[in-house]
């Protein structure tokens, strides 16, 4: 497991759901506003669209870290 | 599982420092990640429309106590978390307060968990169901309980790469749930109109908030984690916010897709013969101990095989939760018992296991007690009028999940309230990270920052335990029952060991922080910390005798 963790394969795993969780969140903010518009039902869904840009990002920047140290 | 004797006994001193950024993120996602397991269904029962709106409110409160514990955690890498943090911030008594409701949380982590653990089994043994077959459940929960009590006793943990392993696993598949659910059935629409058609009374709003905050339960792992881990300062902040984000999302999906997605094949009809969403088929008594796994079975394309490995991935990430309840409650009492909050008995050691084997013990047997009232019910016809009579009918688990809010919600609001305290009288030791948001101020002639987000954070808080309190009638009795009565037992101790009873003893917390950031191998920070007191120390002296 460690050994995994430590891979290259790992870090671009990391890389590709990071960017799936970053089209996710968009496709659900823009999905929820394009029925909602700017309204309190939709703040629950922008709310977790952007935690998931967010965890996307968190990845892209440790991926990039992860490469730097190789 | 690995055998483990002298080196796991909790609170050891020397506990190896071998956790790696990944193990230490898997290790909390072993504990939080499987509240939300428990969590939704009991939520979609009480907040309907409003269940989405519910775990963003307690999300955002988590979000707070999960940035205190990271800025905490990493200041003060020890093992013993809430409970350490009050007892340096705020003194003995409120130590052992936060201490105890902890405590209460370990008991009942044991309960819930082993509960519903064996509800996600009876997905695939229909045997076990609590519905079905109350007195089978009942005996196969109480089994797994005094088994893990005595697997603890005897020294057997699970090894840390079986729960990095069983971690992975989920997150990829609880990954998987979401993809397919918001690419393919997510419809903003029905989330809208189920929101509105559906949206509950502000009583079942605050009850659902008040279940919610047991989404994210179980911080506690972080310090636990940065005991054991090397170069805690710089490891644990990085992984705790991937933790917080993480936990946040899979709560925040899961009651959006149960208000909000297209089932991939019909659901059954109701007792009478209606058509019923999805929200109210996984939050009724039959689904709320296992919606996760049901919600999972109703995603296209992917539920079908989801439906045959959720439930039994949920049962094992559920067993591995109330496995750490057991052993975490004997090790923070074992950790009270040294600071003199808790008798010496709990720091006895079984002389052939070498386990604080009386601890695990009296905490398993509260467990069980617990676990006896909250199945009574169920049981016996002439306790559920009686419970129906005084308790508006609670069932067994939503018992446990008020209890379960009750001690968190305690717990943390004293843990908002150390890291203020800390803030403005532990200003030299070094915070590498810090909550967002402060205003800086001078305190005593010390540069302070002011943590707003830990105030926000502690009215959020504050407002759980008081929503806990207005919308559960056993949580309103038990849970303040148990804070009184520990706090009773505590002043005859402390009065017959002659220690001072309401304040407390002398701590060298100067000392206490060196030997922390030593053994932490965070030796910048420790040299930064004794440049900061040494230069306190010469200006209280320049203060003292004045200008010459």
């Amino acid at each position: 497991m460690k050994r995994f963790v430590r891979s290259e394969g790992y870090a671009r795993a990391r890389l590709v759901s990071g960017a799936l969780f970053v089209l996710l969140g968009a496709i659900v903010i823009v999905r929820t506003l394009a029925v909602t518009g700017p309204s309190f039902g939709a703040l629950p869904a922008c709310v977790l669209g952007a935690a998931m840009i967010a965890l996307g990002s968190l990845r892209y920047r440790d991926y990039l870290a992860a490469r730097a140290r190789r | 599982m690995a055998a483990s004797v002298a080196a796991r006994a909790p609170a050891e001193p020397s506990l190896r420092r071998a956790v790696t950024p990944w193990g230490s993120f898997s290790w909390g996602y072993s504990d939080v990640g499987a509240d939300i397991f428990v969590g939704l269904g009991l939520v979609l029962g009480a907040a309907a429309g409003a269940s989405n709106v519910a775990f963003l409110f307690a999300g955002l409160v988590y979000v707070c106590i999960g940035l205190a514990y990271t800025e905490l955690a990493a200041a003060y890498p020890v093992a013993g978390g809430g409970q350490y943090f009050v007892f340096r911030g705020l003194g003995d008594i409120f130590g052992f307060i936060a201490g105890w409701a902890v405590l209460l949380d370990f008991t009942i982590d044991i309960v819930l968990f082993a509960w519903s653990s064996i509800d996600y089994l009876s997905k695939l043994v229909p045997i076990l169901s609590f519905t079905a077959h109350p007195w089978v459940h009942f005996v196969v929960v109480f089994v797994v309980i005094t088994g893990l009590a005595l697997l603890n006793i005897i020294g057997v943990r699970e090894s840390s790469a079986f729960n990095e392993l069983v971690s992975g696993l989920d997150i990829v598949s609880e990954t998987s749930i979401l993809f397919f659910g918001f690419f393919f059935a997510f419809q903003p629409q029905l989330l809208v109109h189920t929101m509105q058609l559906s949206w509950p009374t502000t009583f079942n709003l605050m009850n659902g908030v008040s279940l919610a905050i047991i989404s994210f339960v179980g911080l506690e792992s972080i310090s636990q984690a940065a005991q054991e881990t090397q170069r805690p300062a710089s490891v644990i902040p990085r992984t705790s916010i991937s933790l917080i984000l993480t936990i946040l999302i899979f709560a925040l999906s899961y009651s959006n897709l149960a208000l909000g997605m297209q089932p991939w094949h019909a659901l059954p009809l109701d007792a009478h013969g209606h058509t019923q969403p999805l929200w109210r088929y996984l939050g009724n008594e039959e689904n709320n101990g296992s919606a996760v796994a049901v919600l999972a079975s109703y995603v296209p394309y992917f539920g079908a095989l989801a439906a045959l490995y959720v439930p039994l991935l949920g049962a094992i990430l559920l067993l591995i939760s109330s496995n750490s309840g057991v052993f975490g409650s004997s090790r923070i009492a074992y950790a009270m018992s040294g600071t003199q909050l808790l008798p010496s008995a709990f720091q006895r050691v079984h002389k052939k296991f070498r386990t604080p084997a009386l601890s695990i013990s009296v905490f398993c047997g509260v467990a069980i007690v617990e676990l006896i009232f909250a199945a009574l019910p169920s049981l016996s016809p002439h306790v559920h009028a009686l419970y129906a009579r005084l308790f508006r009918g609670e069932d067994g688990i939503t018992f446990l999940g008020d209890l379960y809010a009750f001690g968190a919600a305690a717990s943390y609001s004293f843990v908002f309230i150390a890291l203020i305290s800390l803030r403005f009288n532990d200003s030299q030791s070094p915070r590498r990270f810090k909550m967002p948001f402060n205003i800086p101020i001078t305190f005593r002639g010390n540069r302070v920052e002011f943590p707003v987000v830990a105030v926000i954070g502690f009215i959020g808080i504050a407002s759980i335990l008081v929503f806990t309190m207005i919308t559960h009638e056993i949580g309103r009795i038990a849970g303040p029952t148990w804070l009184i009565l520990g706090t009773i037992g505590y002043l005859f101790y402390r009065r017959r060991k002659r220690l001072p009873v309401f304040r407390s003893q002398p701590h060298d917390w100067r000392k206490a922080q060196i030997n922390i950031l030593q053994s932490a191998g965070e030796l910048e920070m420790m040299d930064e910390y004794l440049v900061n007191i040494r230069r306190m120390d010469e200006r209280r002296v320049a203060e003292h005798i004045g200008p010459l």
